[in-house]
């Protein structure tokens, strides 16, 4: 209906039939119209990247193609067969896969396990009565071992594995399934750049092999070259079905996010931003032989007040320990760690947030937010002190108290007392934020803060890390895309398998006199050495 | 969906409506078949019995809200109704009598919280050990026989003073869920519990203290007991070996019937203690229409089976209808995989 404002090209239509075609497809939840008369068209062999803001409507279409979600009207064909998706079984057996952005493998499992849960029947022999773990193993391992994934490691628990590795697990689960259609939700977020471009050349893959692929990403930049055709939604409607050859960055911006977007993307980029450092003096916080036994050894740093510094390093590098050993998180056996002079003992996240740091964790879902808790809650637990009166909660002090930062963070919420689980993944992170902001931190850590957010919520949370080391706060920053590290950092520090291997000074100056890519060289060349 | 059928399920799905609406109902019931039900003497007898169990789902409940579960209460009731019956019997002021019962129960919250926590042993397992022991204690206490009793009549006026026609001993009992409950939502400990319940990795990284959090939560556990034990001896000024075994049961089926979710970090103590009303209710309902109480018991066992399963799709559907943004195919989280034990 609406895909009208850039025709087609014909390069991309002149192929095969359409595989997929979810039509008219409309979903209201109490008062809110979350699907209005959505299409979507997915052709053979076709990736097809499906964009939008948070709330826009592509997880809700999505979850109505994998069964999870039932439409109030609409209809879905596939090969021009009509099909209703009422379980996610259903969407099995249909050949539709989707692989989630947020992790979703089973800890106590094996990797082996993991693959195979919900693929028994890919993967065992014909007529076979039992799963048979070797001849699977045999049979899933070539693929496994293109992510990386070992021989070995196939049969340890997930547990043992971070976020990195289980994302890679999904993937290979994924694709053992031999989807017709494979749904790739945010695949990339986590991953590091040289496993971005492996996934992505699996994708080329599948897509030579007649898979249809739809592709949900806030990385535009990722799109062009890979993508076939872009499906825009905003506000639960489609804006336009067009193919990526006949679009830019801007035009797709604009799409998603309406008129005001390009003011607010066109945030101070690094080299605008004053060459010269931070007026220095005394460091707020100074790492000394900091150890941990396998994971961490003898790092040292300074952060100073009113810098960002940046920790750089390839997965495994040891960077989130880091930060888990300094909020107290993980023990450290031995190293001196001085808030304002003055040695602490952060054993316990209590004493962290006492001695004023406090952190924006990585993985959100597992260890950001607490499902339960309405938004003033989650604001207000990192600092009950702050809503109480006379030793008691006040209900009214925390509501105002979450008003406050509703309103200066546009946290977007139908109240402060909904439940954080209902927000989208950006204003879940701006709640994490402002619980963190709550504490008054001297320190900020901010572990993979843009993970999984769109570029509207992303950009706001790097405005406003700005302003908040413009405020003289000190902020410690992981960040596994090198751009953003760069541009936001004003010091890099770089680790490779759990030491400090080099530091970047006056990032700013030396991103305007050798551009960013040889910044970024420098620090993957460091990052990636394989002696010390 | 029709407008009807949604505004019901938003109004099944306000906090503590469920629970109530079934109170109502099964009182209801009774009170319009069974004659007797209604009789003052009877009910007030009833639920003097039940003081008890509504003191330790209390506790309980802010135990599972933290994430926990406590199998020892009923044993340790047992045991501090011995200790401090005893004391009064040995010339122990009511006072000293008193908190030697309590101190007797968080002694034993405090055993159960620092092994679970310190040690990171599982909750199950670890109140089921004390469980035992505190059963055994009161088996050496009484050397096999009932004890009985004390002269000392202020500590049988303890739980059988008569406040406005009720018995202090429900009153103490209305007391402790109302103290409980605030502390669930208006202390910043309460808030603590919650946040431990829901999840024990994002609480830490929060700043929350889930360990010691939970310890408390343990000890509030016990020292309830302890305090039941007090007020069922002094009610019945004797005690015997096995006494209040298999409370712990009642007061889990009353907490979860009260919409206290086991995976921890949802529930309310004033609910779980409607719960336990429910339950006492049932109890004598049937007891008064001369239903075999081994028939009964196989009553209550389905009404238990009906509430959680109830509850929770009130639950599921409160959750669906205030959520446009993401409808999970799990309402409840997997519990977090860094727990206690793993």
């Amino acid at each position: 209906m609406e895909t009208t404002s850039a025709p087609l090209s014909v390069g991309t239509i002149a192929g095969p039939a359409p595989l997929l075609e979810m039509t008219d497809i409309s979903k209201r939840y109490l008062g809110v119209q979350a699907l209005d008369h959505v299409d979507l068209v997915v052709r053979q062999g076709e990736i097809h990247a499906l964009l939008g803001g948070n709330g826009a409507g592509k997880s809700t279409l999505l979850n109505v193609l994998a069964g999870l979600v039932r439409p109030d009207a609409g209809s879905i064909t596939l090969s021009g067969e009509p099909v209703s998706i009422d379980h996610p079984r259903e969407a099995q057996k249909l050949g539709i896969v989707t692989i989630h952005q947020e992790l979703s493998t089973v800890p106590d499992l094996t990797v082996l396990e993991n693959i195979l849960l919900g693929n028994e029947t890919a993967l065992t022999a014909q007529g076979a009565l039992f799963l048979h773990r070797r001849q699977m193993a045999r049979r899933v391992q070539p693929l496994a071992a293109e992510f990386g994934i070992t021989a070995a490691e196939l049969w340890r628990p997930v547990a043992e594995f971070g976020a990195l590795k289980r994302r890679a697990i999904e993937i290979v689960k994924a694709l053992a399934a031999e989807p017709k259609i494979l749904i790739l939700d945010e695949p990339t977020s986590g991953l590091e750049d040289h496993e971005k471009s492996l996934l992505f050349e699996h994708m080329r893959g599948l897509q030579r092999r007649g898979v249809a692929l739809i592709w949900v990403t806030h990385h535009l930049d990722e799109l062009f070259g890979l993508a076939d055709v872009a499906t825009v939604m905003r506000d639960g409607r489609t804006v336009t079905t067009a193919a990526i050859a006949t679009l830019d960055q801007g035009r797709l911006v604009s799409h998603m996010f309406g008129g005001e977007a390009a003011e607010l993307l066109s945030i101070p980029g690094a080299a605008e931003r004053p060459a010269d450092d931070p007026v220095r003096g005394r460091p707020r916080l100074r790492v000394t032989n900091v150890s941990r036994p396998g994971i961490l050894r003898d790092i040292s740093f300074d952060l100073y007040p009113g810098e960002v510094l940046g920790i750089a390093g390839l997965a495994g590098a040891g960077r989130t320990e880091l930060v888990r050993a300094l909020m107290g998180l993980d023990k450290i056996s031995s190293g001196r760690i001085e808030v304002d002079g003055r040695v602490r003992r952060l054993s316990h996240p209590r004493r962290a947030y006492r001695a004023g740091l406090a952190m924006v964790p990585e993985d959100r879902k597992q260890m950001g937010i607490l499902p339960e808790f309405s938004v003033a809650e989650s604001i207000s637990i990192s600092r009950l002190g702050s809503v109480s009166v006379a030793g008691l909660l006040s209900g009214r002090k925390e509501r105002l108290l979450a008003d406050s930062y509703i309103s200066t963070l546009g946290i977007k919420t139908p109240s402060p007392r909904e439940k954080i689980r209902n927000l989208s993944g950006g204003n879940q992170q701006k709640a994490v934020i402002a619980r963190c902001l709550n504490t008054r931190p001297a320190i900020l850590i901010f572990d993979e803060p843009t993970q999984g957010i769109d570029v509207h919520a992303k950009a706001e949370v790097h405005r406003l890390i700005r302003e908040l080391v413009d405020g003289g706060t000190s902020v410690l920053l992981v960040a596994s895309e090198f751009s953003e590290l760069i541009s936001l950092s004003d010091r890099v520090i770089v680790m490779n398998r759990g030491s400090l291997v080099g530091e970047i000074p006056d990032i700013h100056r030396r991103v305007a006199d050798q551009g960013i890519d040889a910044v970024k060289h420098l620090i993957i060349d460091r990052a990636s050495r394989a002696e010390q | 969906m029709s407008t009807t059928r949604k505004t019901a399920a938003r109004v099944l799905g306000i906090d503590g409506v469920p629970i109530v609406t079934a109170l109502v109902i099964v009182t209801v019931y009774f009170s319009a078949t069974v004659p007797a039900f209604l009789d003052g003497e009877g009910l007030r007898y009833y639920l003097n019995e039940e003081v008890p169990i509504f003191i330790i789902t209390a506790g309980l409940a802010l135990v599972i809200i933290a994430g926990g579960i406590d199998l020892s209460i009923g044993a340790v009731l047992g045991l501090s109704a011995g200790t401090s019956l005893l004391a009064s019997m040995h010339g122990a002021p009511v006072i000293l009598a008193v908190l030697v019962g309590v101190g007797t129960g968080a002694a034993f919250g405090l055993l159960n919280g620092l092994v679970i926590v310190k040690l990171r042993l599982n909750d199950f397992i670890v109140t089921l050990g004390t469980l035992n022991i505190a059963a055994g204690l009161l088996v050496v206490l009484t050397d096999h026989v009932q004890i009985t009793g004390t002269d000392d009549a202020r500590y049988l006026a303890i739980a059988n003073h008569s406040v406005l026609s009720v018995s202090s001993a429900l009153v103490l009992a209305v007391l402790v869920v109302a103290v409980l409950q605030a502390v669930l939502v208006k202390s910043a400990f309460g808030r603590r519990v919650r946040a431990s319940g829901a999840g024990a990795s994002p609480a830490l990284v929060a700043g929350v203290d889930a360990g010691r959090t939970k310890l408390y939560a343990y000890v509030v556990s016990g020292s309830l007991a302890g305090f039941g034990g007090v007020l069922l001896a002094s009610r019945l000024n004797s005690v015997q070996p096995g006494m209040a075994g298999g409370y712990e049961l009642s007061a889990i089926a009353a907490a979860v019937l009260g919409g206290v979710s086991l995976a921890g970090g949802r529930g309310a103590i004033w609910q779980a203690a409607v719960g336990g009303l429910l339950l006492a209710t049932l109890k004598q309902g049937f007891r008064l229409t001369g239903v075999d109480p081994l028939v009964f018991s196989i009553i209550i066992g389905v009404c238990i089976l009906v509430g959680v399963i109830v509850d929770r799709s009130v639950y599921r559907l409160a959750l669906t209808l205030g959520s446009p943004a993401s409808v999970s195919p799990r309402p409840e989280p997997a519990r977090a995989s860094g727990g206690p034990g793993r």
